[in-house]
């Protein structure tokens, strides 16, 4: 745990350039596994979300070079069902960690997100308004709400990795 | 059903003496009871403090371990989902002339139309104990107790329909941080002309990605069996939320405009009444339509296409026949309109100080005016 962390922290400082370079190797051992246990496609998914860190909100947030990219898990993609619209904020609207930045809205229901960062919305994710769906059918990538600035980098150390969310989730169950 | 009023509620709980020196908060009386069930009733019929109560509720009140039912009704209004657009749901000309208010709901859902003959149910619960369903069935268990041969059902879409066809209530919900609420019509006697008169709109050419009300035939409750008034079936709805939950709760009776025992609620309802949450939260969309023009001695058709964000007109082209009005002044008055809202108060001022500037020209003014109120009466 202590080591991953570590990693992460090297990671983030490091330029976007050897970000870039990193990811393709990690994308094919990614393949190699799922040509080997096709059964393992859960431990696939969780290796991609180890880079996310999660909030009790179920938004998840992913940074590369300095920028945040935000959505939500699949527990809540789940649980809200079909979207059909999502409430997006303006590009250059600043937001207080656990501020309502939008809504979701399925079958009816609206659903707030709240950030969870401080920091400045730089892009908003277009595809959405004409395809909402991508929210249910891609959350960790295609399916991404907005990306934003980081202004307060130690508010990150607050969210909870992969492992602690999935015992979050557990948790409500009880 | 007993009523009480919010006073004697506090009467009730230890925090009368509390409010003897400073008033409680409705959220702290009603923790002060420690009662896991509550069931309000609105002594308003304005829809934007009612709507204010329930996000005031909402927000203030500890719903973790507790369930509360508010019960409403309201003046005629209209009242459109999160993400819908007014122009696209609904006749706002007509609204208009009838003095008969749009509010914007936080839930989602579809636009319906209110009135005194329309009850509201608001189901308040934890994010965990969301259950549609479950208050639905409150709700058919209820009219169910008063006719037992009422076929009456919940959908799966959270629609009751009336006898398998006609819709006698609607859903929308919100889920907030910790808590959520359901809240749902129930078409008791509400006036049907005046609802189907009002929930069409006369807008066309809309290309939107706005949310969109599935249109349904709806029928009232009293046409059913005239001894079912809203009163009779707001005790009968509150009677089973009880059964059904365990609870043994009263009805209070709350003031919306309470400020001191709902602080921040006045500020709430102006919010809600304000043009930039009710029209300017409509998501992007744009307009593109032609219309005709018509004088004495001819009709010529024009083209008007509006791009418009936050209810504000961000890009306009309305083209008029050249023979009709010079290009340049349809041109100068599409600039005009750009960074207005695509409202017809302001437009009309608008295009009274546009039509100020023409050269006294009698039959170019007469155009030019036609030509601005075909344009003012589209919004």
């Amino acid at each position: 745990m202590a080591m991953r962390v570590a990693f992460r922290c090297l990671t983030a400082n490091f330029s976007p350039v050897l970000i870039q370079r990193s990811r393709p190797v990690q994308i094919s051992a990614n393949r190699l596994l799922w040509k080997a246990n096709p059964a393992q496609s859960l431990s696939t998914a969780s290796r991609l979300s180890t880079a996310l860190k999660f909030t009790d909100k179920h938004e998840w947030v992913r940074v590369e070079g300095g920028i945040g990219t935000v959505g939500i898990s699949k527990f809540a993609q789940e649980a809200l069902g079909d979207v059909v619209y999502c409430g997006l904020p303006e590009v250059g609207q600043k937001l207080e960690q656990m501020e309502e930045f939008g809504a979701l809205e399925s079958v009816k229901a609206a659903s707030e997100l709240y950030s969870p960062l401080t920091g400045e919305v730089t892009e908003i994710n277009t595809e959405l308004a004409v395809n909402p769906g991508l929210v249910n059918k891609s959350c960790y990538e295609v399916g991404w709400l907005i990306k934003m600035t980081i202004d307060n980098p130690a508010e990150l150390d607050g969210l909870m990795d992969d492992c602690s969310y999935e015992k979050f989730i557990k948790s409500l169950d009880e | 059903m007993i009523l009480r009023t919010f006073s004697n509620l506090c009467a009730q709980s230890q925090a009368c003496f509390r409010s003897a020196r400073a008033k409680s908060t409705l959220s702290a009386v009603i923790d002060e009871t420690g009662k896991s069930g509550l069931i309000l009733k609105s002594l308003s019929t304005d829809i934007f403090e009612n709507l204010a109560l329930e996000d005031w509720i909402h927000n203030h009140v500890d719903l973790q371990n507790r369930n509360m039912l508010f019960l409403w009704s309201n003046a005629p209004a209209v009242v459109i989902g999160r993400h819908q657009n007014p122009w696209q749901e609904c006749n706002l000309q007509v609204m208009r002339q009838k003095g008969i208010p749009l509010a914007r709901r936080r839930s989602g859902g579809g636009t319906v139309f209110h009135d005194l003959g329309n009850v509201n149910l608001t189901f308040f619960t934890s994010k965990k104990n969301y259950d549609r369903h479950r208050n639905l069935q409150v709700v058919t268990s209820a009219l169910k107790g008063l006719r037992p041969d009422m076929d009456v059902r919940a959908t799966e879409r959270f629609d009751i329909l009336l006898n398998g066809q006609h819709k006698i209530s609607g859903t929308a919900a919100k889920l907030g941080r910790t808590a959520a609420y359901h809240h749902c019509t129930l078409l008791c006697s509400a006036d049907r002309a005046l609802l189907s008169a009002v929930l069409k709109s006369t807008c066309q050419g809309i290309k939107s990605n706005a949310t969109q009300s599935v249109p349904s035939p709806v029928k009232n409750l009293l046409d059913e069996d005239p001894t079912l008034d809203c009163d009779t079936i707001m005790d009968s709805v509150a009677s089973q939320y009880n059964t059904e939950f365990g609870f043994s709760s009263p009805v209070t009776l709350v003031d919306p405009s309470d400020e001191l025992s709902l602080p921040g609620i006045q500020r709430m309802a102006r919010e809600l009444l304000a043009w930039e949450w009710t029209f300017g939260r409509t998501p992007k969309f744009s307009i593109c339509t032609t219309f005709e023009l018509k004088n004495d001695t001819s009709i010529c058709n024009a083209t008007l296409n509006m791009d418009i964000k936050n209810g504000i007109i961000e890009t306009c082209d309305i083209e008029v026949p050249s023979d009709w009005l010079p290009v340049e002044l349809s041109r100068e008055f599409s600039l005009h309109l750009i960074g207005g809202k695509l409202c017809p108060y302001e437009t009309s001022v608008i295009a009274a100080e546009f039509l100020r500037t023409i050269p006294q020209n009698k039959e170019l003014e007469r155009k030019m005016y036609n030509l601005c109120r075909r344009v003012v009466f589209m919004m």
